[in-house]
This record gives structure tokens, sequence and C-alpha cells, in this order.
């Protein structure tokens, strides 16, 4: 009896020393890590909140291989002329006040069984919790004719940098009479009003220059668009003739594009030496996300609604563009809005902080011509298994110029206001 | 000197209306609650989106910070309950419950706008 009591005594210590060890840091010693792979909107945001809402208690590491972020959104503000590159252009040293440890390398895999990134190097950076950010991948296949050795000469500028200023290069080289093809891409993807915002933009700089006899050409691989109504009556009002849309029963299919010769044929028409194609091409989550099993058939990844959580991996989080996010968009807004919820979330699983239920917000405002500008928004929550919307609301048609005109005032404010919210 | 039946009966009403008052101020139920300052800064970060926590305003997105409680409250409320029209804050304004409204009212009147 006293043996098998001795036994039992032993078992239950040897079983509590053994779950000490395979505890998370959270209830050891050890400050908790957080990983966050990404410094966009959705990677930069979270760092920031966790390490600062945190105060020190939540070790915050933000892998991130670009010095500088260019951002995306307001992009097309620099195409036609509205902003500078500069001022799109943000660094990542104030994160480093909020206790953000920001390292400028490519990480290159995650290791799930082991709780560890490997960077490019090989060297591995450890996780309680990582925060998965990359964006989105283009598929460089998706186009006929159309890959990645032709991205110069055919810009997609769906990234931000130096996609972005070469694509402004060749906008400002197009002769008065040139023909501008913009291939819009399939749903889903980054950014659902950019394509039609950036050829709002490219007629702006053409007009502003007395270029009126170019003529853009949209070949869009959706039947409708977001703010379709909105943009279509803009280009009539200010670039007449200028812009023609073309959905799929129009233009019955993109065959190929020739980017030696600047040609892009259609089932209906093909359009030969063209000044400049701007190929935007299907997209998927960044490869580090699909490698490491996050994403699922679709190329994206699904998340819980309740916290941004991977519906793959308990322990690691994935924010934006690169996510199945219900009925949110692939925004800037949203990939903000997000990151805040998983802060809070993984604040809470790592530091026992007080949680709320997710809530999420979007709006996205959209340029037509100057003053002229356009918004689309809602609110989202956790349901059904999903991020549903709520309510949503969208510009009208009959607004007057002076509600037009506040809108844009209302996007100027909201860049500076978002970007000191996620570089800040 | 000695009041009437009927005045008497007032005053003493008068006088427990006052002492249900004072009660009512001493006891946590009676009076307004205080604001919940984790759930301020929570629901904080969906405004900063567009606000600056600086207290700067740019463009058409005016400064929130340092507002008395009373005015951010009646602001959030009137585009809440559609006496002002702006979407995208009526959107923000309409899941709201008048406590949330009070935590923000918090939150945002306790910072110091930055000096410009």
């Amino acid at each position: 009896m006293s043996i098998r009591r001795r036994d039992f005594v032993l078992g239950a210590s040897t079983a509590a020393g053994l779950a000490t060890l395979a505890a998370p840091a959270v209830l050891g010693q050890a400050k908790p890590k957080v990983l966050v792979i990404g410094g966009g909107p959705g990677g930069a945001t979270a760092a920031k909140y966790i390490a600062r809402d945190s105060q020190g208690a939540i070790e915050v590491t933000l892998i991130e291989p670009l010095r500088s972020y260019t951002t995306c959104f307001h992009s097309n503000l620099y195409l036609g002329g509205f902003r500078s590159f500069e001022s799109i252009t943000h660094g990542y040293d104030k994160l480093a006040g909020h206790g953000v440890k920001v390292v400028h390398a490519a990480a290159s895999a995650i290791d799930r069984d082991k709780k560890q990134a490997v960077l490019a190097d090989g060297a591995r950076v450890a996780y309680d919790r990582a925060v998965v950010a990359p964006g989105i991948d283009l598929k460089y296949d998706s186009v006929p004719g159309w890959g990645r050795e032709h991205e110069k000469t055919m810009p997609h500028a769906w990234k931000p940098g130096e996609q972005t200023s070469l694509l402004k290069a060749r906008l400002d080289a197009v002769p008065d009479g040139g023909v501008i093809v913009v291939v819009a891409p399939p749903n889903p993807y980054r950014c659902p009003p950019g394509p039609y915002e950036r050829v709002s933009m490219m007629a702006h700089a053409l007009k502003q220059s007395g270029r009126t006899r170019c003529k853009i050409f949209v070949v869009d691989a959706k039947d409708s668009f977001s703010k379709q109504g909105l943009f279509q009556q803009g280009w009539e009002r200010h670039y007449p003739g200028l812009v023609e849309w073309q959905g799929p029963k129009t233009h019955e299919g993109l065959k190929s594009v020739d980017p030696a010769a600047g040609t892009v044929a259609t089932g209906f028409e093909t359009y030969r030496n063209c000044a400049l194609v701007n190929v935007i091409p299907a997209q998927m989550a960044g490869q580090i996300a699909r490698d490491a099993g996050l994403a699922n058939q679709t190329g994206f990844c699904p998340i819980k609604p309740e916290s941004m959580q991977s519906a793959m991996d308990a322990n690691i989080y994935v924010l934006g563009d690169a996510t199945i996010a219900g009925d949110m968009p692939k925004s800037c807004f949203a990939a903000n809005s997000q990151a805040k919820v998983a802060a809070l979330m993984i604040r809470g699983e790592l530091q026992h902080a007080r949680t709320f239920p997710a809530r999420y917000n979007n709006t996205c405002w959209s340029l037509i011509e100057a003053d002229d500008a356009v918004k689309v928004g809602g609110r989202y929550e956790a349901k059904d298994g999903k991020i549903a919307a709520v309510e949503t609301f969208v510009s009208k048609t009959d607004e007057t110029p002076e509600t037009r005109k506040q809108t844009q005032a209302e996007n100027m404010g909201w860049y500076a206001g978002i970007t000191a919210d996620i570089f800040g | 000197m000695t009041l009437d039946a009927p005045y008497r009966g007032h005053a003493l009403r008068i006088l427990a209306t006052v002492a249900i008052g004072m009660a009512a101020a001493c006891l946590p139920h009676g009076a307004p609650r205080a604001a919940d300052p984790a759930l301020g800064a929570y629901l904080s970060s969906e405004c900063v989106a567009c606000h600056l926590a600086s207290g700067v305003r740019v463009g058409g997105i005016p400064a929130i910070v340092g507002w008395p409680q009373e005015q951010f409250v009646a602001v959030m409320k009137a585009y809440r309950d559609g006496h002002r029209d702006n979407p995208v804050m009526h959107n923000v304004a309409a899941r709201l419950t008048d406590e949330e409204i009070a935590a923000l009212a918090a939150h945002f009147g306790a910072l110091k706008p930055a000096p410009q």
C-alpha cells in the first residue's frame, strides 16, 4: 500500500514537472513573445498596439524586409499628381518607441510545430503567438502572355514602391492620342475600388496635360465592380470619351497580351501599339502564409471571425488582404481594424488583459477628379461563422459638389490619421 | 411657530426629496456610472483610424481630443440618432450604447491636444 501511494505521489510530481516544461512562456518567468510577419497596415498596427498596450509585458518583434513602406492607398493620388511619392512613404522608426523590435529581414518560412519563424539567412525566431500579415501575391500565370518577367514592360503597380513610380513614369510618357489598357482583376483582390480610382487618376493626368485624344480601355474580368455607378457617372462627367469600361460580356474574354509588341487581344478587339498596358492580375495570399498551410483551396487564409485567429493554427493570427474576412473588403482600413481585434485577443491570451467582443469597421474613399471623391463603408461583426456586415453605406450619384469636396477633405484627413495610427 | 398641516406636508415632501437625492448621489447605483477606462481605450482604437490622437485637425477630419465630455456625448448621440448625417460617423456611432459613448467621451476628454 505504502509503495503504491509513494508511486502515485512521485508520478504526480513528475507529471507536474513536465507540464511546467511544456507550458508556454505565459505561465513561466520569461516574457511571452509575439512575432509579427509583415509591416503593412495589418502587421504594423498589430505590433504597435500589442507592444504599446502591454507596456513591456509582451516582447514584440516585427519582421519586415523593407526599410520604408510606400502605401498602396493614395498611390493613385500620386499617379494623378495629387500627392508626392515621399508623402505616401513611411518609416518604421516610431514603432521602436512603442517597444516593437523591428527586424529588417525577410521571413521565409514558419515552423508551426516548433513555433518558430525561419528568416532568409536561416536564423530562427521563436514565438508564443505569431501574427501573419503578408498581404497578397500576384498570380503571374493568370493573364495569358504575361508573367513576372514582363512586370517592367507591362507594370502591375499592385504592390507598392518601385512599381508605383514605374507606372507613373510610364503614364507621364504616354503621347497624346496613345492607347492605354488597364486589365482589371477577378474577385477577390486587394482594394476593390482601386483599379477604377486608378483609371480616374490616369484620366485626370491626361486631361490636365492636354492629352485629351488618348483613350483608356478597361478590360475587366468582372461583370460589375465597386462603386460602379459613381465611377461611370464621374468618367462621363469629367472625362467624356476618354474612358471605356468593358466587362466580359463586351470584350468576350481576355485572350492574351504581348508585352514586346504592346498588344492586348480580347475576343472582341485587339489593341495594338498600346502606349501603356497596366496588368492587374488575379491574387492570392502571400507565399509565407500559403507555404505554412494557413490558406485553403481558395489561396486565402480562413480565420475565426471572433478574433482573427487562423482557422488552421490557434497560435497564429492572420490579418488583412491574405485573409478570408467574410463581408469585409481587402482594404487598408480593414486590415488596421482587424489588427486591433487581434492585438486585444492576443493580450487577452498572453497577458490576461480584459477583452471585448470583436467589432470591425471599414471605409474606402476614392478620388474621381479634383474635389470629387466618393466613399463606401460599413461595420461588421462575427456572425454565423464569418465576419458579417451589419450595415453598409455608399455615396449617392446625386450628391452636391460641396459634399464631394468635403468627402475628399475627409479622404486626406483619414490618410494622415491612419498612417499615424499604423506607423506613428 | 407651527405650520398648518398642508404646508407641513409640503415641507416634509421637499425634505424627503432632498434626502433621496442626497442618498442617490452617494450610492453607486443611483449616480451616473463612472466611465469604463478599458472599454474607452478599446473603442477609441476605432476612432483613431481617422482622427489623430494628437488632437491635430487634418483636412476634413476634426480634432476630437480634450472636448468637454457632455459635448462629446451630445455629438455622438446626434450621429447615432441620425440628427447629424455623415454616413461614416453614423456607421461608427450606430452601435454605441450610452455607456460606450460615455467611455469614449472620458477617454478623449482626458487627452491633451498636442501644441500646434
